[in-house]
């Protein structure tokens, strides 16, 4: 379990944050940032089970998340009859995801590796057209909004400093602060339940069958592992988290954006995440999520912020914008990271400079 | 009653022919040994029983059954919902926008409650209106092929590696085959998933059938691991073993399953003269639990010291089959093995 104490660290930073950031100055607050990371490492956790537990490269876990946003917004809109609602809308990206995960899977999961990639990556650029051109139904390249932002059910903050109530709250409509702070808890506990979900099932059956797969499909098979079924599992469980993630991802920005933000740069990062993490590793998953949106989210950014209060990054000129650096930076991490440390920075156990003598994590 | 019956198996590939004909019964209880010179169709026998390959011609059958999966009414009906399920699913998707006019856009005014009786009644009354004469084309095109998707998937289902497995045939590889990156007692876990009832909601909510799954299989896992002598390294990970050890590991996964026939191939591969004393215990002890062995070995020593029966294979044909007395004496497999005298 030498995990642990990392998670546990973890775990407690993310709590502690909140509380720290009053203490600093007001443009250290990064609360709404970090929760771009809580919504990429439910996607990273989504993209690993597929891909660093059963082996399969998927990519186009984008086209999932796009699925899930969507999916999401015409549940929530008023545009649209249904109107059902934070809670109802989030949980049915799951089903809704995994069924696409299904459709796709399907009649194409009996494909070897290489091949089935190239469909993954067809299907990312597939679903931004559908949405694209479908736009008496998804509004087109317009998106979607507004969107609900997270509720908490049954609990109201008191109006007037009484003490909480019974009652659904919208937390876009209170006061400032409790709002922010109460949806960030919230992706925090939705991170939580992923990475629950995700454990049990790599110390089950179902993630040693993936695991197996991955390791030597002829030798799985032999012992009894359908392939088929067992990688349609992690194909549509890793589609509902994807889904889930993309609604998150729609309700924090209170819009679908447009289909195009669910493009191939995303499917990629989502790579990258697992990549510098670790295939295959649920801790390696969070902290991967937490270097590469951190450094999107909140260091380039800062950064920027920082050159343009120093007068350098008004002049428009892309050379100064950290932003058009960041896939230059994300690139070279990758070739540092295969050239160093392939098996990411929290490599899964049974993978990396592992002595023979262990433990199991 | 045979356990493993082999009858008339033939394999092609292509101009090659691997296995001609060849038949043999292999009794339970038994330890069964295939031998034969390189290149005899011996691995290919072992890959066509344990479903690798389809035979070209003939028939296996375990425990009395053919190992093929015949038709059943389940197919059929399976066939059939994905038929349908296909054909809906197509005129829906190439109506989509059309039929999301009728249902939703034509009955929902903004901030008004939305009909939804009328609506489902409108998307329903929709249907036979689609497309005209192509409408029905489309959803007999889609009908056909999810019809004939799935039961193409069926027909190659029928006899696969795994559906073999989980019928008691467990097998180990020539070059060995172990999850690599897994540990000890995960690769026998994995052995023992054939066996396993937990599914997949209660292994993610960690129902208590899991649970008491989970005791009663590591505790499986680990008298096995002690069985091929392996129980103080359960928790390395597999390819850390030495080689001989990892021998040992396969057989523990394949045995994992509880199965009813273990197929071994080559097992004695690489193995120096002590080792190999071991495995010859080995196999009789796992004989001894009451599995039935069929082995390829090339090791003279193996074969004769623990078989009960032998068969030879010879450019993909039976040239002989008896018991190791039978076959010392046999001309025909010393002519295969050692060459032919010269008379004259």
């Amino acid at each position: 379990m030498r995990r642990a104490p990392l998670l546990i660290a973890m775990l407690a930073a993310a709590l502690a944050w909140p509380i720290a950031e009053q203490f600093l100055p007001g443009s250290w607050s990064v609360l709404d940032a970090v929760k771009s990371i809580f919504i990429f490492a439910i996607l990273g956790l989504a993209l690993n089970a597929v891909t660093g537990f059963a082996g399969i490269l998927n990519l186009g876990i984008a086209a999932f998340m796009a699925i899930g946003a969507y999916a999401f917004a015409i549940l929530t809109n008023d545009l649209y009859p249904f109107q059902i609602g934070f809670w109802p809308a989030i949980l049915l990206t799951l089903p809704i995801g995994a069924l696409a995960g299904f459709l796709l899977g399907a009649p194409t999961l009996g494909l070897r590796g290489d091949y089935l990639a190239i469909v993954t990556l067809g299907f990312g650029e597939i679903v931004q057209d559908v949405l694209k051109n479908l736009d008496s139904i998804t509004l087109g390249t317009q998106g979607i909004n507004p969107l609900p932002a997270p509720v908490v059910p049954w609990w109201k903050p008191g109006e007037d400093g009484q003490g909480g109530g019974l009652g659904l709250v919208d937390l876009a409509e209170e006061t400032q602060g409790a709002g922010p702070l109460l949806s960030y808890y919230l992706f925090l506990a939705f991170v939580v339940v992923a990475w629950l979900v995700f454990r049990n099932l790599e110390r089950s059956r179902v993630g040693r069958a993936w695991m197996s797969l991955r390791s030597d499909e002829l030798a799985s098979r032999s012992m009894g592992i359908p392939p088929v079924r067992t990688k349609m599992l992690a194909f549509a469980t890793a589609a509902a988290f994807a889904a889930f993630a993309g609604g998150l991802w729609a309700s924090w920005l209170s819009s679908t954006g447009e289909p195009a933000n669910y493009d191939f740069q995303i499917s990629i990062l989502a790579l990258c995440i697992v990549i510098v993490g670790g295939m295959g590793s649920i801790a390696g998953v969070l902290v991967g999520a937490l270097v590469m949106i951190g450094v999107n989210s909140i260091v380039l950014v800062k950064l920027f912020e920082w050159l343009q209060s120093k007068g350098l990054g008004a002049s428009g000129s892309v050379f100064v914008s950290p932003n058009s650096w960041k896939y230059l930076l994300f690139g070279l991490a990758l070739v540092l990271m295969m050239r160093f440390k392939p098996d990411g920075l929290v490599p899964a156990s049974g993978r990396g400079e592992r002595k023979p003598s262990g433990g199991r994590s | 009653m045979s356990l493993l019956e082999v009858r008339g198996v033939t394999m092609r590939f292509g101009g090659l022919v691997a296995n001609e004909d060849v038949s043999f019964a292999v009794e339970p209880g038994q330890i069964y040994a295939v031998i034969g010179p390189n290149g005899a169709g011996k691995t290919t026998l072992f890959n066509t029983i344990s479903g690798l390959y389809q035979p070209s011609a003939g028939s296996i059958r375990f425990a009395g059954e053919d190992t093929v999966e015949p038709f059943s009414a389940a197919v059929a009906a399976r066939a059939l919902v994905v038929g349908v399920a296909t054909s809906v699913g197509l005129v829906v998707a190439l109506n989509v926008e059309e039929l999301w006019r009728i249902a939703i856009g034509d009955n929902y005014a903004y901030g008004e409650a939305f009909p939804w009786a009328k609506a489902a009644k409108d998307l329903l009354a929709a249907f036979p209106g689609l497309g005209a004469w192509w409408g029905l084309g489309v959803a007999v095109l889609g009908f056909v092929i999810g019809l004939g998707a799935s039961l193409v998937l069926w027909q190659r289902s029928r006899r696969t590696p795994d559906r073999i497995a989980r019928r008691g045939i467990a097998r180990t590889f020539q070059n060995i085959r172990l999850f690599s990156d897994l540990s000890l007692i995960e690769n026998v876990l994995v052995g023992m998933d054939a066996r396993m009832r937990a599914g997949f909601w209660s292994c993610l909510l960690r129902l208590p059938r899991f649970r008491a799954e989970r005791e009663s299989s590591e505790s499986d896992a680990r008298e096995l691991l002690a069985f091929v002598d392996l129980g103080d390294r359960a928790e390395e990970v597999a390819k850390n073993l030495p080689y001989g050890l990892q021998r040992r590991l396969e057989i523990a996964r394949a045995l994992a399953s509880w199965p009813r026939l273990l197929l071994l191939d080559e097992p004695a591969a690489g193995m120096n003269p002590s080792e190999t004393n071991d495995l010859m215990r080995l196999i009789r002890r796992v004989r001894d639990r009451g599995v039935t062995v069929l082995l390829i070995e090339h090791h003279m020593k193996v074969v004769m010291g623990i078989s009960d029966r032998i068969m030879v294979l010879q450019y993909g044909k039976r040239i002989a089959e008896g018991s190791p007395a039978e076959i010392r004496s046999d001309p025909t497999c010393i002519e295969a093995y050692l060459g032919k005298e010269e008379h004259g």
